[in-house]
């Protein structure tokens, strides 16, 4: 089968002698969205990204056989990966005196490196400091979208809210209904698949059609039933039916094996900020694309305060230049977006722009994840391989502690993500003992018969959890760097031994024996879900950005990303990052065309 | 493209026929064609054989050697920049041969089928080289023609027409 691939749009020419509307720094999934929803009302927009514009089709190569490529996927010689143990045993910067010619985070080690070693940042130009974290970073085009897992899924009330539920931390200040049509827009702009569940605490999107559940989880399903608990199918931001208004990006075939290398799709029909928003941004003709910016500094006007541009290098002649803009729009993650507001120092703004609050860089929070479960089906023991992994994810338990009951140990709660069936490899086959014939028999008679799933919890947002810049460190472009002052609490640790024992007792009501739990928490920043830094909030006093991520103290700079966020909630964040961004965006556009401004 | 389970068989009915059930077999290991580019031709032999031990042909795919194991080791080895490594794997297979002398009074390849079978077996026990010669042996097989279409029939990795595999869970 051929897909006819529409090429990407020409590179052009930057004018960096005019001043354009908007400049945006950064092009994942937030600043994606803000350069799609500007442009379409017709501003003019200039967008760095820090890192090379990939041929990412050729990166990707989603489709070779292990057996196609010289090392079955893995990275050449003299990479390496960061391991659990060095994350634990060792203190950032974790390539310090590495012999290895390029040291990649904990995602290079997964099989499949190859397909990610342009895509991940080597560690050794981009090194942080402080606590122990194991932060993840693409510098591309598309960023994180490019490798991302796919869950997409809706924050709701008892997440906006949780305050008034819980008395902890802030509520935000929006509620879904405000966030709901952006939630909306976005689902069908770029595409989602799932199954309506009707649950107040996980909204339902408006879905594709979903991928299918198996033998083993449609019996997982089943029995959670019998408690109210619900186990719904992968909630994937893959478009299934396919994007008339895209010609960048083709409908799922269910080619499968979307997880046994660090993700990426080669036929787009996972989201990635590329194509689902950059490219048609593009060819509105009001959107240039600068790759290869690094930005570190946001320039303010010396009268009036405001922001006025973006100082950036070029990473490939390490040149320096300014980008002029009526509006600077941060979006370069969480962390980065933080390391920008306290780079730009001046007069009028000592502490770092926007931060007359002192809560840039504060709280941070995340999402915590490693402990899990697994479980043998004896049905499916000895029986035909099935294709099961012809889909962009297995399935999700959404959250069910802290709903209406109160947990002794801890608050808010987590969801599951998990699979069931037959992969391209047998990920059992090391726990599999013995060697020879029967070794070799049961690797094949239990391939297929296992379930899986590993939580994701909510990490409550503290003040004293942050990112400062390190005095001293710099990273290879002569950039401060971000220190770390981060760890989990006692809210997570008790939260995790709830999720492998809730884990156990749900796959032994289902009459799956449990083979295998996992009760590790795995570093800080294993979710890759950094949120916080600059949360929203109606009191300038206590919150970096108001509803619209509009700063306080500069009304012409905004921050669409993570940083946003007031609190992690438990589920994944990329979707409700373009909602807030789609929603802050058109607000600018409206008041950019009044004047206000 | 998919190669389909009948056509792998057809084309490595040879390695089929042939191996480790003579007793022949070790003597003139057939696996080791091609010069190794790492290992000295008595290693390769060696880890041809035992690999094939821990993945052995069966009546339903063939085993670690026609699917050159060895030789995909041989391969990451040579091209290694981990001097420690190497040498790991060169002292790992030196024991496996110790061992046998030990017990046996003669190297790993020129002992019976049964002894050899009891050196892995107290190899294994150990826990050491044997689970790292095991998870590339492991590594090397179910990522190759044999491993992925033959052995485990996996059916993915294609673009599929309609709906794809799975029930209908409402």
């Amino acid at each position: 089968m051929t897909l006819v691939r529409v090429a990407p749009p020409l590179s052009q020419d930057v004018d960096l002698s005019k001043t354009y509307d908007a400049v945006i720094v950064g092009s994942g999934a937030a600043g994606g969205m803000a350069a799609h929803v500007l442009t379409s009302r017709g501003l003019k927009v200039l967008m760095l990204e820090a890192g090379k514009k990939l041929p990412i089709e050729q990166e990707l190569r989603s489709m070779q056989w292990p057996y196609d490529h010289p090392r079955r996927g893995d990275a050449p010689p003299g990479s390496h990966h960061l391991s659990f143990n060095e994350y634990t045993i060792r203190k950032p910067p974790y390539a310090k005196g590495a012999a290895f010619k390029h040291v990649y985070s904990y995602v290079g080690g997964w099989s499949g490196s190859d397909y990610v070693k342009n895509i991940l940042v080597d560690e050794k130009d981009h090194p942080y400091t402080g606590t122990n974290y194991a932060w993840v970073r693409a510098r591309c085009l598309g960023g994180k979208t490019n490798i991302w897992g796919r869950l997409a899924l809706r924050l709701s009330d008892y997440d906006f809210k949780a305050k008034s539920h819980d008395g902890y931390g802030e509520d935000w200040p929006i509620s879904y209904a405000d966030v709901e049509p952006y939630y909306d827009k976005v689902d069908l702009y770029l595409g989602i698949s799932g199954v309506k569940e009707n649950l107040p605490h996980l909204p339902d999107s408006q879905f594709q059609r979903p991928s299918k559940l198996n033998f083993g989880e449609v019996k997982l399903r089943q029995s959670l039933k019998k408690t109210g608990q619900v186990l719904t199918p992968y909630r994937a931001g893959v478009t299934t039916d396919g994007l008339k208004h895209n010609r960048y990006r083709s409908k799922c075939y269910g080619r499968g094996a979307c997880d046994r290398r660090p993700g990426g799709c080669d036929i787009h029909a996972v989201f990635d900020s590329p194509t689902g928003l950059i490219y048609p941004a593009m060819d509105t003709g009001n959107l240039t694309v600068r790759p290869n910016s690094i930005a570190h500094e946001v320039l303010v006007d010396k009268n009036t305060g405001r922001a006025r541009g973006v100082a950036f290098l070029d990473s490939a002649t390490r040149k320096s230049y300014e980008a002029k803009a009526k509006v600077v729009i941060l979006a370069a993650s969480t962390l980065e977006s933080a390391r920008l507001l306290l780079l730009s120092r001046s007069p009028q703004h000592p502490n770092g722009l926007g931060n007359s609050s002192g809560h840039v860089g504060h709280n941070f929070c995340e999402h915590v994840m490693g402990p899990g479960v697994t479980g043998l089906i004896k049905e499916l023991v000895g029986k035909p391989h099935t294709l099961d992994d012809g889909r962009p994810g297995g399935f999700y338990i959404p959250r069910f502690r802290n709903l209406k009951d109160r947990q002794p140990g801890f608050i808010r709660g987590y969801g599951y993500e998990g699979n069931s069936g037959h992969s391209m490899f047998p990920a059992h086959v090391m726990d599999t003992p013995g060697f020879g014939g029967p070794f070799k028999k049961a690797v094949r008679d239990h391939a297929g018969a296992f379930i899986s799933m590993g939580a994701f919890g909510e990490v409550l947002p503290r003040y004293e959890s942050h990112v400062d810049l390190d005095p001293a460190v710099k990273d290879a472009w002569g950039i401060p760097v971000l220190r770390f002052h981060y760890q989990f609490s006692d809210n997570e640790r008790k939260m995790a031994e709830d999720m492998v024992a809730t884990g156990r007792e749900m796959l032994e009501a289902a009459g799956i024996e449990v083979v295998g739990t996992d009760d590790k928490v795995l570093t800080e920043g294993w979710s890759i879900h950094e949120l916080g830094t600059a949360r929203m909030g109606n009191d300038p006093k206590t919150s970096v950005l108001n509803q619209f991520q509009q700063s306080h103290d500069v009304p012409n700079l905004l921050v669409v990303d993570g940083s946003s966020h007031v609190s992690a909630s438990c589920q994944n964040p990329t979707w409700t990052i373009m909602a807030l961004a789609w929603r802050s965006c058109e607000h600018l556009a409206d008041e950019f065309r009044k004047g206000n401004v | 493209m998919t190669v389909t389970r009948r056509e792998m068989l057809a084309t490595t009915a040879a390695a089929l026929a042939a191996p480790l059930v003579t007793p022949g077999a070790a003597k003139a290991p057939q696996a080791a064609s091609v010069a190794p580019k790492f290992f000295t031709a008595p290693e390769f032999a060696l880890l041809d054989e035992l690999s094939e031990l821990i993945i052995p042909t069966d009546e339903h795919s063939p085993g670690a050697r026609a699917a050159g194991v060895a030789a995909y080791i041989d391969g990451r080895m040579a091209e290694s920049l981990e001097p420690d490594w190497q040498a790991s794997w060169r002292a790992g297979l030196a024991a496996v041969d110790g061992l046998s002398r030990e017990r046996h009074g003669k190297p790993f390849l020129e002992a019976t089928p049964d002894q050899r079978v009891a050196l892995l077996t107290e190899l294994a026990a150990q826990d050491g080289f044997f689970r790292e010669l095991k998870s590339w042996t492991v590594r090397g097989y179910y990522t190759s023609k044999i491993g992925i279409h033959v052995d485990q029939e996996y059916k993915g990795n294609v673009y599929q027409r309609g709906e794809f595999a799975g029930y209908d869970a409402t």
